[in-house]
């Protein structure tokens, strides 16, 4: 069996490439998670009142809420799409490796984050005329996204399986998802306000070792949350 | 600077900290006592039905 | 299900007298502290609380994985009786803490990377809780229940670790690695009640999870005779 399997990159890339086909065909997930953050934005500006002033402390707080609540949303849809088309059965006959699924999922859950936030960034970067486009800044981003994703996956695909469903994911991720959201934000923070890239080091490094041991853990136990 | 100061008078707050342990503690155990208390009933239940279903006849 | 084991009883009536002896050691043995007065003598009980507490919370993340290496139930159960002690030994903890917190630094609450720690783990333990109750299968339940405390686990001590970056003022009370930090000083009476706090608590978590672990063996038989009945 083993070497009739698909190697575990090619399977990843493989259901990397399924969900993003689907996707383009209808930018259903995409368009919900973009539309949600710019309303959670606006919400954001009259609810702390973003004058210049108060703007430049609460920026990065700001964008990673949006990044986090969105991306609570596309984590919950990708995966709950899997479970009632019954593609999750389906994937988990093929005869893949289980973490191939999982790299796949989170590869493409990750690609859905990033690329709400290539367009989150620019619209707030014009609405408020602060400029997000530095490469540290968009590394820090990733980073952070990368570990978000990488936690959200597995717990998105837990929570699917549960009877609170969606409504259980936040409840799960949230609490387990604080060190990176609070290092990301510490670091984009960092260097919004000026700050060399050598300053927000500690945070930064956090937010690698974060991604680190959460990739190892997370696909160590995926095996234990697909079981039948 | 601290040193100089009277001791201020906190039993208030005291007394309010251990009321919430103790308070706690006998809600937890309560909680455990009628969850205890409700499955043995919901045992003793089960039990009479199957017994009876085995052999309606006797009766234990 | 049987009567109390004798070692079980025993176990009961010692932990009620270390409670008794430890209350009186805090209340009543140990000096009152000069500069917060009274409400000082909460902080043997609310490191007693947080001891086991945390201890809960780690023999919690080690029943968990020791749940996925051998599948045997009995280490869900494990689990679970850690887990549900420890959270209300913890919230006793955050309470007592604010409560001494108030009178000391004028404020119920402060960001503080404990206080935040504690809260957010806290957090973590009860949706575990709700992860449990949301699925109806035993085995499933065991399995995503071991996943999540693991992940629960990890990342309490790393939330601790980056909200360090921030600064604290709660005093290190062991461990302190240097003398400048700000440390509570404690006389030789004072730490009588506070090591014996730390002793009974232990005593008393263990016959806490002792029974909630026979609690949860009648639970298991119930179900078990319920889907009996049901065939």
């Amino acid at each position: 069996m083993k070497s009739s399997s698909p190697s575990l990159l090619k399977a990843t890339f493989a259901i990397v490439r399924k969900d993003l086909a689907a996707e383009f065909r209808s930018f259903e997930l995409i368009s919900a998670m973009l539309i949600f953050s710019l309303l959670v934005i606006i919400i954001f500006n009259f609810a702390l009142e973003l004058d210049i002033k108060t703007r430049e402390a609460v920026n990065a707080g700001v964008l990673w809420t949006t990044f986090a609540f969105a991306g609570t949303l596309g984590l919950n849809r990708s995966m709950s799409v899997e479970k009632d088309r019954g593609c999750m059965d389906g994937l988990l006959l093929a005869p893949v490796d289980r973490s191939a699924i999982y790299f796949g999922k989170a590869l493409s859950n990750l690609a859905f984050m990033v690329i709400v936030e290539a367009i989150v960034l620019p619209v707030y970067s014009m609405l408020y005329n602060v400029n997000l486009f530095r490469i540290d800044l968009l590394a820090v981003i990733i980073l952070g996204s990368i570990g978000y994703t990488a936690v959200g996956t597995l717990l998105a695909t837990m929570s699917v399986q549960t009877r609170m469903r969606e409504v259980l994911l936040p409840i799960l991720l949230f609490p387990i998802a604080i060190p990176v959201l609070l290092a990301a934000v510490k670091a984009s923070g960092g260097l919004l306000a000026g700050s060399t890239f050598a300053e927000i080091m500690t945070p930064f490094n956090l937010l690698v070792v974060y991604d680190v041991i959460f990739i190892a853990i997370a696909f160590m136990v995926f095996d234990f949350v697909v079981e039948e | 600077m601290f040193l100089l100061e009277t001791t201020p008078d906190t039993s208030g707050y005291m007394i309010l900290g251990y009321s919430v342990f103790f308070i706690t503690m006998t809600i937890y155990i309560a909680s455990l006592y009628i969850r205890n208390r409700n499955l043995k009933r919901d045992l003793e239940m089960l039990e009479s039905i199957q017994a009876e279903e085995a052999k309606p006849k006797k009766k234990k | 299900m049987q009567p109390r084991p004798i070692a079980l009883k025993i176990l009961d009536f010692v932990s009620v007298i270390l409670l008794a002896i430890s209350t009186y050691l805090a209340l009543f043995f140990a000096p009152t502290e000069l500069v917060m007065g009274e409400v000082q003598r909460v902080f043997y009980f609310h490191i007693g609380t947080a001891w086991v507490g945390l201890l809960g919370f780690v023999i919690a993340a080690i029943a968990g994985i020791a749940y996925l290496v051998t599948k045997n139930m009995l280490w869900d159960r494990f689990e679970l009786a850690a887990v549900e002690v420890s959270t209300v030994f913890f919230f006793i903890t955050i309470a007592l803490g604010s409560i001494w917190a108030r009178p000391a630094w004028n404020t119920w609450w402060t960001w503080d990377p404990r206080l935040t720690t504690a809260a957010i783990t806290e957090l973590i333990y009860v949706a575990y809780f709700m992860l449990r109750q949301g699925i109806e299968e035993p085995e499933k339940r065991a399995r995503f229940g071991a996943v999540y405390t693991l992940l629960g686990g990890i990342s309490a001590p790393i939330t601790f670790m980056v909200i360090r970056l921030f600064r604290s003022i709660h005093p290190v009370v062991i461990g302190a690695a240097n003398a400048s930090q700000e440390k509570m000083s404690m006389t030789s009476d004072m730490k009588t009640a506070f090591f014996f706090a730390l002793f009974a608590f232990t005593v008393i978590f263990i016959d806490m999870i002792w029974h909630r672990l026979r609690l949860s063996s009648l639970e298991e038989k119930v179900e078990q005779l319920k889907l009996n009945s049901l065939m």
